[in-house]
């Protein structure tokens, strides 16, 4: 195949936005190309420069290897369907279908026989001289088409030609576009924000994404082996999970491993993996890889599309208490003393040491002149192994001494049977200061409530998606705050001819070639 | 829908009131001579028979019509390049520019042209030429307005479309906004040329005396004269008239047909 048009790094800026940011494409003769994206990723600008509408701040256009950056668009072997049609409402079907011909000053005698083919070939024989304004939205479209097309351009540009026009008629122009394509051998280039579209078209779909291309290839390519999270996510209706590349043939994902197909990344490589809910197989209860319970049934039209959730959030809330520093001060013995409550385990009271206690109770005395830690020589308590609340009293050699609350609790956890989760953090007690000070304070909360969430059936730890509180580190004042620690659960998009139950305990299965792993999108 | 009906009953009085009676009034007294009473009419084509046995009424209508039709032409020359321009600015810039065109109707019509009596009165131009200014000055910023509004209307995607299709900017105005706009000068004509034909204030107080127009005419056989009956038979030659030029111009807007 012939190269035809070739797009060498275009950049376009609109009010100091890039809108395209070094776009390289080839184009060949007799190919069906579509621009798919959302709004706002280019691929209108690149076909208007292309059309000659738009200039591009740099780089260059070739059409037939000729630069054509300075022809003006009445002078390019180009033409366009619009958005909105854009016929002229002056005009009947045949005029509008004979402008661009009239305009080339073309004898009438051969205007008549190209025009009347043109019009049969969209299907609109007998409209010849309907008003436009009076046509449907579908007619309107081919009349658009025809008009475009009678000029015989070397590409034809269809700006989402598609998008005004109702489902059924939309597929039905969809297949009528492809025939017209074929019979007419031309070029295509169709923008549009629908991947069913694309998917059912084209020759070559071209996925854009901020003004740049994520990723070139056929249908089957873009669908099968997309190039990263973006392109799977826009292409289809996916399952897209976070894992990590062990090795060759080894991902994990969800806390497990899986053998899988795919080669050449790094070791323990974070990647993005993707199940297309149509390679799932539902299987009873244990029988299969995941085990989940349905949530949600649709039926789709040719298939169901089940909801499995195989984890289900948990999630634990602690109080935080916050108290404001109380620095004991001995002026006799130019010393001062702080320490803090604290909360722990029942389990841990049998084997407390004095270390211990001095540590979780940061407790230290020092001498506020020159910061001079001083040694902490009693440590008094009445620490049972029974829920409660126990004094604990600090004291020093120069006889300051500071008496803190401990919180002896119950292993407190959220358990989920159902769901073989379990959950647990521990209320934390804290200086305004410590909170203020802290760099992370999400990280550290973590830490001072050990909060910990754990599979209850294999004892494997399932990661804390989110800790949720609602004050600002930074201005925290005195007073008790509820902090939680979230696992978010888990669902899996799967179709199946076959009706699921709602609510049915199920197991799902997959093999290793249903797995695709991707790299992970390079950020910016 | 029905209980809306009854919104227009205000309007349907006032108009059969102030418009629909005093039309057959003027009817009754082209079709008759002075003299009549509340018993007997004594109907008569006497007074259009005096009209177009006259040459000088024919001339006069003549007159009338031809200046409306110069004033009518001079507006579109000298308006369409005006709102053009005005409908490819900034939306922003656009309404402050109608804004402008507009300001001039502010003002009384009859206060505008004894201005326009005495900014002329120094100069040597003939009164014909002095009238053409003034209706010109009068009745510019309807046409203007009028083919703003098509212009403005138009979906901008046509003239790229034509660009695609292998126009240059020019033919793009030629075959494209050109013609969608003729609805715009067929209302502008319609505004202009409809009180200009019928005026008589302007040519009265810019053309002085000399200047007869059907507008004058039928003032004078109401106000002066006294002479109701023919008065009201020119008004009615006139309205026919112009009902006719109407329906001309009409067969060139295509947005009219079905």
């Amino acid at each position: 195949m012939k190269k035809l048009i070739e797009f060498r790094n275009i950049v376009k800026q609109f009010d100091n936005t890039v809108v395209l940011k070094g776009i390289n494409l080839d184009i060949y003769e007799n190919e069906f190309v579509t621009l798919l994206g959302p709004s706002g990723c280019g691929k209108t600008t690149l076909l208007r420069i292309l059309g000659g509408f738009l200039a591009q701040d740099q780089g260059e256009v070739y059409i037939n290897g000729e630069e054509i950056s300075n022809v003006p668009a009445y002078q390019r072997p180009i033409n366009t369907v619009f958005q909105r049609y854009a016929l002229f409402p002056h005009l009947d079907v045949f005029e509008n279908v004979a402008f661009g011909l009239r305009i080339k000053k073309m004898p009438e005698n051969l205007i008549k026989p190209k025009v009347e083919r043109m019009i049969a070939l969209v299907g609109l024989e007998g409209y010849e001289h309907r008003d436009v304004t009076l046509m449907s939205g579908g007619q309107q479209q081919r009349v658009a088409i025809a008009r475009a097309l009678v000029n015989e351009p070397d590409v034809l540009l269809l700006d989402e030609p598609l998008s005004a026009l109702d489902r059924k008629l939309r597929t039905e122009m969809q297949q009528e576009l492809k025939r017209i394509q074929q019979e007419v051998g031309i070029t295509f280039i169709f923008v549009t924000h629908d991947q069913e579209e694309a998917l059912t078209m084209s020759d070559k779909i071209v996925v854009m994404r901020d003004g740049i291309i994520q990723q070139i290839g056929t249908p089957t390519e873009i669908y099968n082996e997309p190039k990263n999270r973006y392109v799977a996510n826009f292409i289809g209706n996916s399952n897209i999970l976070d894992g990590e590349m062990k090795k060759d043939y080894l991902v994990s994902f969800d806390d497990k491993d899986y053998e899988c197909v795919d080669f050449g990344f790094k070791e323990n490589e974070p990647v993005d993996v993707i199940i297309r809910p149509e390679d799932i197989r539902i299987l009873p209860k244990g029988k299969g890889k995941l085990n989940g319970q349905v949530l949600s049934v649709l039926f789709k039209g040719v298939h169901y599309e089940s909801i499995v959730e195989t984890r289900r959030g948990a999630s634990k809330t602690i109080t935080l208490h916050v108290m404001d520093d109380r620095d004991v001060v001995n002026e006799a013995g130019n010393e001062k003393m702080h320490a803090t409550d604290f909360t722990m385990d029942i389990e841990d009271v049998a084997s407390l040491t004095s270390e211990e206690l001095i540590a979780r109770a940061n407790a230290q005395a020092w001498n506020p002149d020159n910061e001079e830690d001083h040694p902490i020589t009693s440590v008094s308590h009445e620490i049972q192994a029974k829920p409660g609340k126990y004094p604990l009293t600090f004291k020093s050699a120069k006889g300051t001494e500071i008496t803190v609350s401990v919180n002896v609790v119950e292993p407190k956890f959220v358990e989920d049977k159902d769901n073989e989760i379990g959950i647990q953090a521990f209320d934390v007690y804290k200086s305004v200061d410590e909170i203020r000070e802290s760099m992370a304070i999400s990280v550290d909360l973590r830490t001072w409530a050990d909060a910990y969430a754990w599979d209850l059936e294999t004892e494997e730890e399932i990661a804390i998606d989110d800790v949720r509180f609602d004050f600002d580190a930074n201005t925290i004042e005195e007073g008790d705050y509820p902090v939680t620690f979230v696992t978010e659960g888990r669902v899996y998009k799967v179709h199946t001819t076959e009706k699921q139950e709602e609510d049915a305990l199920v197991s799902l299965d997959f093999g290793p070639e249903d797995i695709h792993v991707m790299h992970k999108e390079e950020q910016g | 829908m029905k209980g809306f009906r009854r919104l227009l009953y205000p309007y349907a009085v006032w108009v059969g009131a102030f418009i629909v009676v005093p039309m057959l009034l003027v009817m009754i007294y082209a079709f008759t001579t002075s003299g009549n009473s509340v018993l007997t009419f004594r109907l008569t084509l006497a007074n259009f028979a005096r009209f177009f046995s006259d040459s000088i009424f024919i001339s006069v209508l003549w007159r009338s019509l031809k200046l409306a039709f110069i004033t009518t032409v001079i507006c579109i020359f000298l308006g369409y390049p005006v709102a053009y321009a005005i409908s490819r600015l900034k939306p922003g810039s656009q309404a402050m520019m109608v804004l402008l065109v507009t300001i001039p109707m502010w003002i009384n019509m009859l206060v505008r042209t004894y201005a326009w009596r005495g900014i002329l009165l120094e100069t040597n131009l003939s009164p014909e030429a002095k009238v053409y200014i003034g209706m010109v000055y009068n009745f510019l910023p309807f046409m203007i307005l009028e083919i703003y509004t098509s212009l403005s209307k138009m979906d901008p995607n046509l003239l790229v479309a034509a660009n695609d299709l292998g126009c240059d900017n020019r033919k793009a105005f030629l075959k494209v906004t050109l013609p969608l706009s003729v609805p715009g000068i067929i209302s502008g004509i319609t505004l202009v040329f409809l009180p200009a034909v019928s005026s008589f204030f302007i040519p009265k107080l810019l053309g002085g005396g000399s200047f007869v127009l059907v507008g004058n005419l039928i003032e004078n056989y109401f106000v002066t004269t006294g002479d109701w009956n023919f008065g009201a038979a020119i008004s009615l030659i006139m309205t026919i008239v112009v009902l006719l030029s109407m329906r001309l111009t009409k067969h060139f807007d295509y947005s009219q047909e079905d």
